[in-house]
């Protein structure tokens, strides 16, 4: 049992493999595909679809501008560099380091982070990445710590990186990638054995719900 | 099955000699294609064009990177189309895992039993796509190839959005079957 049990729906796996994911999703998508080769194999499939898709569009052009964008193309032949194999990377320093892309992405170990207390125990990382109010970032969840109840008015996924955690839906572990329905509510209860750490997507507002007023 | 796939060919001419008449070959065939593609998608023609320019010329700087064994000459050049878009025209990275990352030898091997199920599943979304209907695979193709919105699919195809969800629900619920019955 040592590959991920829980994994993105078929909607982000295709929509990754044809490019219409925004960046946040599909980051924790590929982090995902590097824990999965499941996923990888459905990926490599749905890319192959496109691929397939791609081959049926008519190989005729109308006039003569793809040709002059042809003779331009042949005097920067020549003059490009070549791409190079790129020198091996460094061996991440720790056991816990995170794979690729996510290491890169993050710059930095996954704790080295200035991180917000939603609750005592319950942490959200300064750091993100997305456009357009679609965002990842990381969760950080002490042993046997529950997040708040707290509904969300748009899509929340978790990935998990480190630890594991319990909900109404399940235990999750290394790698598994869980995804909420909008509107959906949920309460995560991190593992009593260590600390949980997950990368969050964020889309919308977040509706705490043990609480008088809307928290984001 | 004897004759090798001849745009395969062109490209590992490329990769191996520079050859040029095989780069204008595969720029014969693959520009149209890409121009297309990108229209399609709802770019204007001088940022197409540009896009055009801009695939063909990472297909000769990285032709090295082109394994025939891991995806078809098609295959290969869309993924090449679709990460200079994102890049170029949506102006976002595009992360994706590296396979040759030392981290991910460090993970948790798959069991012999996972090994045979990940060896199958490709294969089933393979045999699903073959078995939906054409309805269906246009829904799943305007979707997630064409990137398009549900209501555009709609408003494009002239049929209520409330039929484009039940389609693509229905698509993928098949695709999702595939796996599930061999589990
Ligand atoms: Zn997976």
């Amino acid at each position: 049992m040592g590959l991920p049990g829980h994994h993105p729906q078929d909607d982000l796996l295709f929509g990754y493999a044809g490019g219409g994911l925004r960046e946040a999703r599909s980051l924790l998508v590929a982090t995902h595909l590097a824990y999965c080769p499941s996923c990888r194999e459905r990926v490599a499939a749905f890319e192959a679809q496109c691929g397939a898709w791609f081959d049926e569009t008519p190989s005729v052009s109308a006039d003569g501008h793809l040709d002059a964008i042809l003779e331009r193309l042949h005097g920067r032949l020549g003059a490009e560099p070549r791409a190079s194999v790129p020198p091996p990377r460094p061996r991440p320093a720790t056991a816990e380091a995170v794979p690729e892309p996510l290491r890169s992405w993050l710059d930095g170990p996954v704790r080295d982070r200035v991180w917000t207390a939603m609750v005592p125990g319950v942490w959200v990382s300064s750091w993100s990445r997305g456009t357009g109010g679609s965002l990842a970032r990381l969760l950080r969840m002490a042993p046997g710590v529950t997040v708040p109840a707290h509904r969300h008015e748009a899509a929340e996924m978790l990935l998990v990186l480190e630890g594991a955690f319990r909900d109404e839906y399940g235990r999750f572990r290394l790698g598994d990638l869980i995804q909420y329905e909008p509107g959906s509510d949920h309460h995560a209860t991190g593992d009593e054995a260590g600390e949980c750490i997950c990368l969050l997507l964020v889309e919308g507002e977040v509706v705490f719900l043990d609480e008088p007023g809307p928290t984001a | 099955m004897s004759a090798a796939p001849p745009f395969d060919d062109l490209i590992l001419a490329v990769a191996r000699h520079r050859d040029r008449a095989a780069f204008d070959a595969l720029y014969r065939h693959f520009a149209p294609k890409i121009e297309a593609y990108v229209l399609r998608l709802g770019s204007d023609r001088s940022v197409a064009e540009e896009l055009v320019q801009d695939v063909m010329l990472t297909l000769w700087l990285r032709a090295e990177t082109f394994d025939p064994v891991q995806a078809s000459a098609a295959t290969w050049v869309f993924t090449i189309v679709r990460n200079r878009r994102i890049d170029r025209i949506r102006r976002e990275a595009r992360p994706a895992p590296d396979p040759h990352d030392p981290a991910m030898a460090t993970l948790p091997p798959p069991s012999p039993e996972e090994e045979a199920q990940v060896a199958l599943d490709g294969r089933f979304v393979r045999d699903a796509m073959k078995k939906l209907s054409p309805e269906q695979t246009e829904a799943l193709r305007l979707s997630y190839y064409e990137d398009k919105s549900h209501s555009e699919i709609a408003e494009e195809r002239r049929i209520p959005l409330g039929t484009v969800k039940t389609r693509l629900r229905a698509a993928l619920a098949q695709l999702r079957r595939s796996v599930k019955e061999t589990a």
